[in-house]
Parts: C-alpha cells; structure tokens; sequence
C-alpha cells in the first residue's frame, strides 16, 4: 500500500504543517494556471498515479512549463501515460500541476526501519532530488530515531553541518523535518520519502517545500485508516480475486493471496511463508497466484477461501496443487477437508472439469487428511498423486509442473475420452 | 543517549552461545495461554520440554491448562503470576497483534529475571515491533519473532514458544550437531526433518519470523552457534528483505566474533522483487539491494563457491549457497567431508519422489509414472489403519437446513439425489433406486437380485401384524396407517441382531483382505467369537431357505459372501450350528450389497451396517400400503409358500400389490417413472424434515421413517388427486377404452377448447363475483417454467419424450398439451402455459387405473388414497438417503430452531 505524489501527499503533509508546493489538478482552468504560472514564473506537470510509482522523472514525466501553451501541451501529453516500474506497466490518471519553487538545494529526506540498526532511521542529504542509492556515503546520513522522542534538533543540525549544507538553510530545515516523525509514527507508514525538498525563498527566510512523496503504509496497522485516503487510490493494487479474499483476512493470516498470471494453470494452495516463496519460484508462470494459508486456519475460512479461489479459477487451470512442508500447528485434515468440500461443492454446481491434483504435504492429522481427498476425488473421478514429508517439496513442485505440461499436451483429453 | 551495548554487538544481545538460549532450565509464562492456538500447542511443548510452562496468563480470568503431565495454572495477569512465586524467565506472546507490544512492556515491568521473549503472532505492526525492541533492548531482554514458531533444543528436549516440530516434537527434532536459523516457521521443522533423513540431527533450531523486524537475526544467531560446542555447522534460510544477512557476512569478514563453522545458506524468492505488497512474511519484500539475487551474491560472495550442485557437489570450508532446500541433505554431507566430521546417526531415507497414494484412473507416461511406495513409520500404519476404516470419513455437524443426499439443481430446477437427477432415476426400478438411495451408486445385476431377495423376504414377514394393521385403519389417511406399522418396527432383536453380524461380518472381511479376490481360506476359528457358533439342529426355516441358497451359490461373491460361507462350512465341519442363522445370512447379504461402495469410500461403514433396518423398514411401507388387502390375490399368493420366486423384480411387486393384478412392460414402465419422479424434491420438503428431525432425536431407522409418513398428508397427494378428479370430469363422456390409444372419434383439440372456454366462463364469472380464490386448473403452469411464449417444464418433456420413445401412449397427457393451448387460445392465459411434472403424475396414476374405476372396483376414495400412496412410495426412496444421511452425518438435536429465530405472532 503505497501512494506517490503531492495529490494526495500534499495532504499527509498538511496534517503536520509542513510546506507543500502548491498544486491544481488537472481540472483546472486555464485562468488558474496562468494564474500559478504568473505567480511562480514556471509550473511542474507530473502524471498522477495510483499506487506507489517512482523514476517517473527518469521516464521524462516530469516537464516544466513556462507558458500556458506548454503546461495545456504537457497535460495533453501525460494525462493518460503509461509507465513502466518495478516490472509492471501503469497508467496515469489525471495530471497535476504544481508550482516551481525556486531554489538553490534540493534535499532528501526519508523515514523508514533500518534492518542494520534495527531501528527507525532519517536519511538526509543536501544533494537530493536524485536516487539517494546513487549517492556516495560522504553526501548522506542516516541517524537512528528514539522511538519515543522522534527524530531530535541536533541530529539533524549535525547531520546538515557534516554534510556541508549552506547555513542558511540548516534552521528552517531543523525547524520543519522532526514533523514527519509524527506523521510517520501516527498514521501507520513504514516509509516516507520526500525528494526534493526546494528551499523556498519568502522575505528574509527560507521555507522547505516537498516537491514530491513516496509513503508506503503497513497494512497491519489500522492507523492510516485515519487518513480516510480514498479506497480507490489503492484499488490498482488489488485485483477483485484478491480483494475477495482479503475480506477474510484476520490477524491470523491464513488467507494472504497474490494473483501472478490469470493465464496460469495452476491453482496453488501454498501453506507458509516458506512454501509460498518457494513454490512460486519453482512454478513461476504456471502458479495463477501466489498463496499463504497457513497457520492454522479453521475450516469454515479454509472452505470460503476455497470457494473463492475455484470461483474464480475453476474453469480455467490445469491443476489443483496443495504444497507446504510439515506443518508444525496447521492441522491437515482440516485445511483438507476445506479445501476438497469446497471443491466438490463446486464440481456439484458447476459441473466436473478434469483437473489433475498433486499434494505434497506433511503434519498433524496427515493421513486423515490425505484420506479424506482422495474420497472426494474418486468421487469426482479426478486423478491424483499425494506426496508426504519424506519426499523433496521442491522435487514435488516440479514434478506437478512436468504432470502439468503432459495434462496439457494430451493428458487431460485422454483422461476425459476414458472417463466419458 | 545510551544504550546497552553486547560486545561484539552494537546493541544488546544477551546469548552468547546457542547452548543457552533455550534450555532444560528454562521457565516459561505463556500470554495468552487459553487463546484457540496455544491451548493445542502449549500442552504439546509442555509434555515435550519436560513441564517448564510454569504459569500463563489469560487477561481477566482464572484457571488452568491441563496437559498430560499436570495442570499449567493459569492467572489474569503478570503481575499475578510473578505475586503467585511462579518464577519464570521466558515469556511467551500468542495475543492478538494490537496486544503485543503491551504484553511486552508488561512482561519487562513485573519480572526482573526475565531473559527472552517469543512472539508468536502474526501481523504486528511494526511500529509495535519497533516499541517492543526498544523496550526489551532497554531492559536487556532479548526478542525472537514476531511472526515465528519459537525455539528448540533438541539435545535438552526442550521447545519453547511455537509449534516447532509439530505435534510430535520429537520426530522432527532429533539430537544432533546442526543449527537452524530460518526466516519461515515451517521450513523450520521441513529442514530439520529433511536433515534427519540424511543423518544430521539438531542442536538448536531458530524460527526467526520474517517481519521487517527480526529481532534474532543472522549476526547474533552465528554468534551463538559459533560458541556453542554442539554445533558444527548452520543452516540459514533466507527470504528477501532486510539486510541482515549482509550484516553478518561483513561483522564476520570484520572479525568481530571469530566465525568459522560452515554454513548452508538457502535464498529464494527472486518473483518477490517483482511484487509492491507483501504475501505471507511481511518482511519478505525487497525494497532497494536486498532482493533475493542480490542475498544470493551475498553468500557466494562470501563462500567463494558457485551455488551447490548436487551433481558436482563443491563446497567450501565456510559453506555453500544451495538453490533450494531439498538440496541442504547433499550440501550437509559435502560439508562435513570437508570439515572432516561425520554424521550425527544413519541415514533413514532420501528426498526422492515417493508418492504414498495414487489414483487408479489415469496412467502416467513412464517418465512421470513413479510408482506408488510405503509411507514412511508411523504413517505407513496409519495408512493401513485409515484403510481399515472401511466407508466414507464425514465429519459430523448441524444438518438442519442442510442435506449430504438431495438438492434442488439451480440450473434446472430437478431435484437431485446424490449424484442424479430424478429424470434419471424415474428410468431404473423401485428396488434399484433404494439402492441407489444408501449406496449412492447404482446397483450391478447381482445387486439388483439380491436387494430383490431381501424386499421380497421382508415383505412376507410378520404378515399378521399388517394384517390386523389394516383393521384399524379406517379414518386414518394413508399415510397414518402406514406410519403406525413402520413405528412398531423400532429396533426390534431382528434388525439389532443383523446389525451385529453386519458389524462383525465387516471386521472380519477387513481382516483378511477386502479385496473380491483377496485371501480366500482364511484362518477363521480363531476370530469368530464363541457365541456365533452352537450346538444344536439348524432351525429350519422356509422363509429364509432362499438366503442360505443364494449365499452358497452366488455367482460372484465379495468377502462378506465369502466368510459367510467359510463359517457355515466351519460350522458343518465342527458339527455346529450359526447361531441366529436369518439374521446372519441377511448381514451377509446386505454387507455383501454394499461392500463395494464402502470400500469406495461413498458410503459411511454405519449405512452399510444398518442397511438391512432401512430395507426392512421400506419393505413394510409397502405391505402396508395394500388398500384393499382382501381382495388382493397377489397379497394372498404371496403369502403361499413357493407361489412367488423369492428373487421376483420388486417393482413388479409393488405393481401388483398397489394395482391388484400382473402389469404388462408398459405398464411396469410408467410405475418407474411415477416413483422415480418422487423420489425427493430437496432436503427443503418436509417429508425430508420429517426424517430428519426424527434423526435429529436420536430415533431408530424404522421411527425415522414414521417421522417422514406423518410430516406427508392430503397435501400431497392433494395436487395428483386433484389432477385425476379434474381429467375424470373432462372425460366424463368420453368412451375410452384404453387411455393409452386415441379413439379415431375422439377429438381432443374439441375436448381441450371446450374444457378451455368452460374455465374462462367460471372465472370470469369468480372474478366478477369477487372471489380470488377461485379454483386454478390442477397441473399447469409453474413459478420457474414460465414467462415464455410456449412454457416447458423440463421434467415433464422429459418423461414425456420417454415415453414417446418406448411407444406408451396417454391420452389424459395428451389432453393436457391440448388444454394448455386452447386456454391460450381463449385468451385464459397470457402465454402457453407450461404442463407440469404433477400432470405426469396424474395421468399416469390415471392410466393404471383407469379399468378399475370404470368397472367400479375402485371408488373415489380409493383412487385418493392410491395416488397418495403412490407418492408416498417413491418419496420413501429419497427419505431412505435423508435418513441414512443425517444419521452419519448429523448430531443431536441438530434440526432445533434457535430462539433467536421464532417469532411470536399475535
């Protein structure tokens, strides 16, 4: 869960009182942002995006414009573009203009947990508006954060002087920064990253401005709730499969699912965080979706998240594929029976497909488990191949894959003729 | 600021060797301890550690635990616990993740000897995860999880925290030289137990969770184990995310602890830096440098070797990177020849491919084909004893409103039972169909005969008692008067006695082999109990001659066939006699019936045992739907020794029992499709919830059945009476003959339009009167089947195409096509409205009667009560599934409404 850009990060930051470069959305008339353009020389035109979208300006959508022809061309231009990141391609939408503040320095500045420290830190550079990554250690800091206390004055006055800021600049920045602790420790973000921030002149001082933001929120802490960010901002994230399914995630887990190919042909029932890394490494384009239902899920979740999947995937894969390794608290027979009633409740509704299953799996209650189906697939006259513990979780994986390819090729139609 | 600082560590860590991090000694508060997962686990750990929960906590209340060894008490809070004396030095987390950073804050406050503390749960946030750290490190305590299963010592036996090693800690974590540091809990116990196949046994095992925080991570881990001298070499399992690993290849390459043992590090989840949100571990997200490749050069980087291959396998003293973890045995081995060590014990197995069950239905290609093998100890004798539970494994529950036999198909709208539609079951016999009902497969040849054998035995038993049934019938509809005979029926010695042998003859047939053609001269003598074998004559009975016969000849018969005669042959060659010799031939032949679907796991071992009680019970609905008994020569021929072949189709039966005389094929045709038809209408109907809730009750099998009788009535039968009365009307000058051929003078299109305009007359005239509750034609439209042009009611096409199919003609059904027509035509109706199923019914029934009434053998009266006991007849069939359904299935007193949903009306 992650947002980017001012559109709706300009208002995270006005909750804390820090200074954001003024912005009109793409709906603006042409008076307004002749208006903008007249009061700050130049306008910034950036795409707006769903979701958590960076290198936008390395992609060349970020155009400044000193006239109205040039901002109504730039609108034209980026209010539907696509951007690839992160191996996804999105589209824009809508654009936004923002003011161009004028300044000397860009700095970076961002939040977020250091696995080295085990600590939240703040990185700060007087160099920003560039990748900070691409910085070399002497222009960065990163300084732990006193959960308790926030991010302090001298840390940053220190910080600032060791890297050279002009001095100028240091107050107002140590004035304004140790806001975002609040903002960040308040409302639930696991990262806030705010590049560039220009250094607005206004009379004899100097105010920093957030050009630009990056938060990413931590969905196991209802805090950004309070946000009341639309829901739609974060619905490109989430495709309805998977938004089903997360109507019946707890705090337990046991129904975190990731759709991977729509096209694939293989339903995977992945159970741990284990499995579900490793098993869709292994099946890669073939798993329709990433899944970890693990920890013990009763049976009534087990057989709604079941229901769903089938609903949705039913019709169109292979191969029913149960993977997980020996399962500690998670008792087999009842994730089992969830998963086989569900299934034959659906072949009763929707009538029988063949579909090849393989289970590989280990714990309490595995035979029971096993046992109960292997009745509901007789019944379904559906063919299988359970592994236990004993067997390579991994060599299971691609074995189903290899039983995949074959059921694809001419299994499948030789299995219906002799079962027809 | 300060803070606690651990030399070589930046911060503190208070376990200097993995020896100690979990031992004999420790002792253990568990939060949360009553919570749905630790009340399962924490006996569990308890009973395998040696008894170390020394107390637990459960917010607000009071109590215990109990576990084999002796109750953990349990207390309301921390502060309770330690006021109790309950000493303790590891706390244990299983609430809920809103609750965690509390439960920590609480732990540190109230106990000064505390040393660590396991999270279990899932889903912290991490700003608590962060809060958590900073009060732990403050206080010198050390964090394992969250998001974990804990921690094990497999040389002291003690776990603590999670589930490591699952229910049988002691299988997985066997004593050995191997530590284990894994960011996924049940890769945990998967590496130990593929570790003890090879021969490598655990020192400590380490779930660390894979939140963004792990507070236990690489560097401290390989700190300990690095002091600990049980451990000889580590395994990491790593998923992306953090940079922890990074941090403890360079405090190693730094020298900050003097690390030297070899490591088997295993890095998946390279898809994950495709992915902006996390799926399962929380932390397993690669933000910028520390995505799976880049761990994985980490490693090689620092091993100086390419990844492991199996094949060439290379490693260096400070270990390898292996793929994946099936690859950790192999690697381990490479290791320890090069650190000159060996094994901890003998190898028990491999990680081959070795399926433990497979279908019979599809062959594999030989490449893929790989033979099903021996599960491993203990599973392989659970296999064989999950085996030996012969029938369907069904887990009971609330049935109310609920139905493992019939549904009503959304797509069709038919009724189904089990698997098949009535449409298709109004194809197949009385007897076939009951089956049907408790096998949920249809029945071979030699099934059908021998369901024939028993329905027919049935019936000419305790004939006097129907027959003084019947004396005090009159006033009692139909069904009345049948419920009181089948409720007498109760579980009587007879029926109890069958089920004994059933039972008995099931558990032997287990025993030696349940396969037809499985051991075939068991040793018997010393299984069958004394009791079953006595001295004596054989009671000759004629009545059940036919059983003893067919048992010894029965063409093909299955185990239970097979031991009954073994017994018999013992029992001749021991000059002895079966004790209760029907009952037991009837157990033979009805476990023989259904040993097939048993043993195909479609029918609870219970339905078999009992299914003598439900054919029994079906069979005396039918003797005591005679109406008429004085006069019927079938019933008095079926009384006479010899005069009925015992194996006589017990449709043709019914027929001439119901209809007093020989049916032509025709006519034994169209009674399969009235019965077939009513067989169910869905576990909604309330003939169903008749059964049922006499189920619900905790009644016997034949009490069921008079639950389902007196929950039918005139409603019923109501709609095909009607049907008959309103067709008798219409035809009332009609000279028909045989219904089943038109007259040539006979105009139905005539008859149809006449009866059409008739009908509009009397509702027009209704309407104009006021009256809404005018009277509707019987039989015609239906609220699904309709809003078209020209409406079908699938169910009746279907019988009807049959029909036409086989060359049954019905000239009442063809009136009615007429008659939906003309009252179009006559603007009645805004559309064709549909014939439906009921009509078949009725003409039917009509049909078969249709000589009688107009000879006058059959009054008014007696039409009424036919058709009602026609459906009562083929409903019996589908209430046999219910029964036999919500019996295995179902719990006590499961069809109660709660309060919640009754209404008082005022």
């Amino acid at each position: 869960m992650q947002i980017s850009g001012l559109r709706f990060g300009g208002k995270l930051l006005e909750l804390v009182e820090f200074p954001v470069a003024r912005s009109l959305t793409g709906a603006a008339t042409l008076d307004e942002i002749q208006a903008m353009l007249d009061r700050h020389g130049k306008v910034v035109v950036k795409p707006f995006f769903y979701g958590g979208v960076g290198k936008k300006g390395r992609a060349g959508l970020i155009r400044i414009a000193e006239n109205l022809t040039d901002a109504m061309k730039a609108k034209e231009e980026l209010y539907f573009a696509t951007h690839t990141w992160a191996g996804r391609t999105v589209r824009s939408n809508g654009i936004l203009f923002e003011e161009f503040v004028e300044s000397d320095i860009e700095v970076y500045f961002s939040i977020t947990t250091s696995t080295r420290l085990r600590k939240p830190i703040f990185t700060i550079s007087p160099h920003g508006g560039t990748e900070i990554e691409a910085l070399p250690p002497d222009k960065k800091r990163a300084v732990w954060i006193h959960p308790f206390i926030g991010i302090k004055s001298f840390d940053l006055t220190n910080n600032l002087n060791e890297l050279a800021c002009p001095e100028q600049y240091i107050s107002p920045l140590v004035q304004h920064l140790p806001k975002l602790w609040s903002l960040y420790d308040d409302y639930g973000l696991t990262t806030l990253e705010i590049n560039p921030i220009r250094m607005r002149r206004e009379n004899n001082r100097f105010v920093p401005v957030a050009c630009d933001l990056r938060a990413a929120f931590d969905q196991d802490n209802p805090a950004w709730r309070r946000l009341e960010l639309p829901e739609t901002i974060f619905q490109s994230e989430v495709t309805p499969f998977e938004s089903e399914i997360n109507r019946l995630r707890t705090y337990q887990g046991q129904s975190d699912v990731l759709e991977l190919n729509p096209d694939g042909s293989i339903i995977p029932f992945m159970f741990g965080g284990g499995a579900n890394t490793a098993a869709t490494e292994i099946l890669g384009k073939k798993a329709v979706f990433a899944s970890d239902f693990g920890g013990n899920p009763p049976y009534e979740k087990m057989y709604a998240i079941s229901r769903t999947v089938f609903k949705h995937w039913y019709d169109r894969a292979n191969m029913i594929l149960v993977i997980g390794g020996k399962a500690n608290n998670t008792d087999i027979y009842v994730t089992f029976k969830g998963i086989f009633d569900a299934l034959r409740d659906h072949a009763a509704k929707n009538g029988k497909r063949p579909l090849y299953v393989v289970v590989g799996r280990g714990g309490p209650n595995l035979i029971r488990g096993m046992f109960y189906a292997k009745d509901i697939l007789e019944r379904l006259k559906l063919p299988y191949r359970m592994f236990g513990h004993d067997s390579s979780m991994i060599g299971v994986l691609e074995y189903a894959k290899r039983i995949d390819d074959w059921w694809a090729a001419k299994g499948r139609t030789e299995f219906a003729r002799k079962v027809s | 600021m300060r803070q606690l600082e651990t030399k070589p560590f930046d911060y503190f860590v208070g376990i200097y060797s993995l020896e100690e991090l979990v031992t004999r000694k420790s002792r253990v508060c568990v939060i949360n301890i009553l919570g749905n997962e630790s009340r399962k686990v924490t006996p569990v750990s308890h009973e395998y550690s040696g008894g170390n929960v020394v107390a637990g906590v459960q917010y607000g209340r009071h109590g215990v635990l109990e576990t084999r060894i002796g109750d953990i008490p349990v207390y309301s809070s921390v502060r309770d616990v330690m006021k109790q004396g309950h000493g303790f030095d590891i706390g244990v987390i299983y609430l809920p993740p809103a609750a965690v950073s509390q439960a920590v804050w609480e732990l540190v406050r109230y106990n000064k000897d505390l040393k660590r503390i396991v999270t279990i749960t899932e889903k912290v946030s991490v700003r608590d995860s962060m809060l958590s750290r900073y009060i732990c490190q403050e206080s010198g305590v050390d964090l394992i999880g969250c998001n974990c299963l804990g921690i094990a010592n497999a040389w002291d036996q003690v776990r603590v925290g999670g589930a490591l090693g699952g229910d049988n800690p002691a299988e997985s974590l066997k004593k050995g030289s191997v530590a284990i540091h894994s960011n996924s809990g049940n890769f945990t116990t998967t590496i130990a137990n593929y570790l003890n196949m090879a021969g490598f046994g655990i020192s400590t095992a380490v779930s660390s969770g894979k939140d963004v925080y792990i507070h236990f991570a690489a560097a401290e881990f390989l700190y300990a184990a690095q002091n600990d001298p049980r451990t000889k070499a580590v395994v990491l399992y790593v998923e992306p995310g953090g940079y922890y690993e990074k941090q403890a290849i360079e405090w190693i390459r730094e020298r900050r602890f003097g690390f030297n043992k070899p490591v088997i590090a295993c890095v998946t989840g390279r898809w994950k830096s495709a992915i902006a949100r996390p799926c399962g571990h929380a932390g397993a997200l690669a933000g910028s440098g520390d995505d799976a490749e880049t761990k994985e050069r980490w490693f090689d980087e620092f091993f100086e070797t390419p990844v492991f291959d199996p094949e060439n396998p290379v490693v260096s003293k400070r270990g390898v990177r292996v793929a994946s973890i099936q690859h950790i045995p192999d690697a381990m081995r490479a290791v320890f020849g090069k650190i000159d060590e060996k094994q901890d014990f003998e190898a028990s197995g491999d990680l081959s491919l070795k399926p433990w069950i497979e279908d019979r239905l599809v062959r594999l290609p030989p490449a893929l084909a790989i033979p099903a093998v021996r599960a491993i100890p203990p599973y392989d004798v659970q296999i064989t004893e999950i085996n030996k539970h012969i029938g369907a494994n069904v887990m009971r529950q609330n049935m109310r409103n609920k139905s493992g036999a019939s549904r009503i198909d959304p797509e069709t709208h038919v009724a189904v039972l089990n698997d098949r539609s009535v449409l298709e079951l109004s194809r197949h016999g009385f007897e076939e169909n009951l089956y049907y009902a408790l096998a949920r497969v249809m029945p071979g040849r030699r099934d059908i005969r021998l369901m024939n054998l028993l329905l027919n035995l049935f019936l000419r038993m305790e004939t006097e008692a129907v027959e003084s049934g019947d004396a005090v019938r009159d006033g009692a509809t139909p069904n009345a008067a049948i419920a009181s005979q089948v409720a007498r029926i109760g579980d009587s010695p007879f029926l109890r006695k069958i089920r004994e042998y059933s039972r008995l003859l099931t558990d032997l047939a287990r025993e030696f082999g349940m396969q037809d053609n499985d051991k075939d001269n068991p040793d018997l003598e010393s299984l069958i109990p004394d009791r079953l074998l006595t001295r004596g004559i054989p009671e000759q009975d004629d009545l059940f001659a036919p059983l003893l016969e067919e048992v010894r000849e029965h063409a093909r018969p299955r185990p239970p066939l097979k031991l009954c005669r073994h017994i018999l042959d013992l029992a001749q060659v021991k000059g002895l006699t079966v004790r209760d010799l029907p009952e037991f031939l009837v157990a033979a032949i009805s476990v023989n019936l259904f040993w097939n679907p048993m043993l195909e796991k479609r029918i609870h071992r219970q339905v078999a045992e009992e299914a003598a009680a439900y054919l029994f019970a079906v069979s005396r609905i039918v003797a005591a739907s005679v109406t008429d008994r004085k006069t019927n020569r079938y019933w008095a021929k079926l009384l006479k020794p010899g005069a009925v072949s015992p194996a006589a189709d017990f449709t043709g039966t019914v027929f001439r029992l119901l209809f007093n005389r020989k049916p032509t094929g025709a006519e034994l045709d169209e009674l399969r499709y009235l019965l077939g038809l009513t067989v169910t209408n869905g576990p909604g109907t309330l003939s169903a919830k008749g059964a049922k809730e006499s189920v619900s009750a905790r009644n016997h099998i034949a009490t069921a059945y008079a639950g389902f009788l007196t929950n039918t009535g005139l409603a019923h039968g109501g709609n095909g009476f009607e049907a008959v009365a309103f067709l008798l009307e219409q035809f009332r000058e009609v000279d028909l003959p045989d219904p089943a051929l038109r007259p040539e003078t006979l105009d139905l299109t005539a008859l149809a339009n006449r009866t059409a305009r008739t009908y509009r007359n009397y509702k027009q005239e209704a309407k104009e009167k006021g009256e809404l509750d005018y009277k509707r034609i019987p039989c015609i439209n239906h609220p699904v089947f309709k809003g078209n042009e020209v409406n079908t009611d699938p169910r009746e096409d279907f019988i009807r195409r049959e029909l036409a199919e086989k060359g049954i003609g019905n000239v009442f059904l063809d009136f009615y096509h007429e008659l939906v027509r003309e009252l179009f035509n006559e603007g009645v109706t805004n559309n064709v409205f549909c014939v439906n199923v009921d009509a078949v019914l009725a003409v039917i029934a009509l049909k078969l009667i249709w000589d009688d009434l107009r000879s006058g053998r059959l009054n008014p009266k007696q039409v009424q009560d036919l058709v009602f006991i026609l459906f009562i007849l083929g409903r019996s069939v589908g209430t046999t599934a219910e029964i036999a359904d919500h019996r295995v299935r179902g719990q006590d007193m499961d069809c109660r409404t709660p309060e919640k949903e009754l209404t008082f009306v005022m």
